[in-house]
């Protein structure tokens, strides 16, 4: 299996608050083939209002809960099918077309067989205040959306520390 | 499948006993559901020890809560979610390293695995997993629970519980691939 | 390999050690006399409650649930935003270490 990874760049300051490009994200084209659709559309009042709900005893919590302060928007879109082929993978390109000049590439994966994984930021300067993730797998397509400013290596830590909800009393 | 529907269907005798005091009927209660909470606690800490704790504890929280709870199958449910709740909240508290291959012990008499090594590995690839991927997967292949059933235990939208399934699974091949 | 047939089996339910009811039993015996609380008086309470409440806390019930969604979302964008981002970061160290 043939694998290319591109760096273009990696590590950056954390960011000025800027309000960022929201891309459009909707592919009903993919939402009718998919076997299955994570929708997530966070805008800045549902993220103050999700906000308050982070326990600021757990620090992962407080991370996360840190993280999103200042975001104006979070935008997951995640489709997955039956088989192998379902969709196009080049949809890919039709989001990119969508950033403008601001937005760099940092990393580019590229699988034939496994994960395709674009990262875009959008700079101000070397501040990030946006994000866009595209990940394509044989059977599931990917785009994340985070506008605003973020810290990429401190969501890269974020993945496999936590998920615990706040449990809600039981019946 | 026919056991999960063995349990739910009428013994509702020994409910009603119980509830108004009967030890006996209790321990029938007990005794008919201990196999599924002291597994829910084992396959989320591959520790038995910890996992006959937890059960135990459930089992006093049901004992003092026998007075709400409304049928058998609401009695089910009422396990499932306590002990899913109590694992999940007891390794957020004290975040448990993972059982390493040489501590976990022999496998199972009752496991008639053609490679047992990879059940081995898949058991600490399962502990390796986060909490709620962790959870969702023991119900869904334990208990043989869809989504919609899972995501009323762990209080979650169904889309959650499925994304949260669907990455465990892509977890799990990923490594079980890297072994093969 | 079909991994949903190994989880099942590897995930088969299994009894816990002899005795396990009576070691519950004895707990309960351990504890001190609780006088079981009759089914209605939760509901009684659950009643009274909604009455003196009324509108507003139906709004802060719908409040609560909507803040709680709300944080589940968010849990799970970042999760899956994080994965993205640790799997390219796997990728470049692994190109690192081969060069």
């Amino acid at each position: 299996m043939r694998k290319l990874v591109i760096v273009l760049a990696l590590t950056l300051a954390a960011a000025i608050p800027a309000s960022a490009q929201q891309i459009n994200m909707n592919f009903p084209e993919l939402e009718a083939r998919a076997e299955e659709v994570v929708d997530i559309t966070l805008d800045a009042q549902m993220l103050r209002m999700a906000s308050k709900f982070f326990s600021g005893r757990d620090a992962d919590e407080r991370a996360v809960r840190d993280m999103i302060s200042g975001l104006h928007g979070i935008y997951v879109r995640s489709y997955e099918f039956a088989k192998e082929g379902e969709y196009d993978r080049k949809i890919a390109e039709r989001l990119k077309a969508q950033l403008g000049p601001t937005w760099k590439p940092l990393v580019t994966v590229r699988s034939k067989k496994k994960e395709n994984v674009n990262i875009y930021a959008n700079m101000v300067g070397d501040r990030v205040t946006g994000l866009v993730i595209i990940s394509a797998e044989p059977r599931e397509f990917t785009v994340v959306n985070i506008n605003g400013p973020i810290d990429i290596e401190r969501l890269s830590q974020l993945e496999g520390q936590f998920g615990i909800p706040e449990l809600s009393k039981e019946k | 499948m026919t056991a999960i529907v063995a349990d739910a269907v009428g013994f509702s005798g020994a409910l009603e006993r119980a509830k108004a005091g009967d030890h006996d009927a209790f321990a029938e209660l007990i005794e008919r559901h201990e196999a599924m909470v002291y597994s829910l606690g084992y396959h989320f800490f591959g520790d038995r020890s910890r996992a006959e704790e937890v059960a135990q504890d459930v089992f006093l929280q049901l004992y003092r809560n026998l007075g709400t709870i409304e049928s058998d199958s609401h009695l089910l449910y009422w396990l499932r979610q306590v002990t899913t709740r109590r694992c999940i909240d007891s390794a957020r508290r004290t975040r448990l390293k993972a059982v390493s291959l040489e501590d976990a012990g022999e496998l199972s008499a009752s496991t008639k695995s053609p490679d047992p090594f990879l059940d081995r590995r898949l058991r600490q690839y399962i502990e390796d997993l986060p909490e709620m991927q962790r959870a969702v997967v023991t119900l869904r292949y334990q208990e043989d629970l869809d989504p919609s059933e899972i995501c009323r235990i762990v209080g979650m939208p169904v889309n959650t519980v499925k994304s949260h399934l669907h990455r465990a699974l892509q977890a799990l091949r990923r490594k079980l691939e890297k072994l093969s | 390999m079909n991994l949903e047939n190994d989880l099942r089996r590897v995930l088969r339910r299994e009894s816990p050690p002899a005795g396990f009811a009576g070691r519950v039993l004895e707990r309960i015996e351990r504890e001190p006399a609780r006088k079981p609380r009759a089914w209605w008086h939760a509901a009684a309470a659950s009643v009274t409650l909604a009455a003196v409440l009324g509108g507003y806390g139906a709004y802060r019930v719908a409040e609560h649930r909507r803040g709680e969604f709300a944080k589940e979302q968010v849990l799970t964008a970042m999760r899956i935003a994080g994965e993205k981002v640790k799997y390219a970061q796997e990728e470049v160290r692994a190109i690192g270490s081969h060069d």
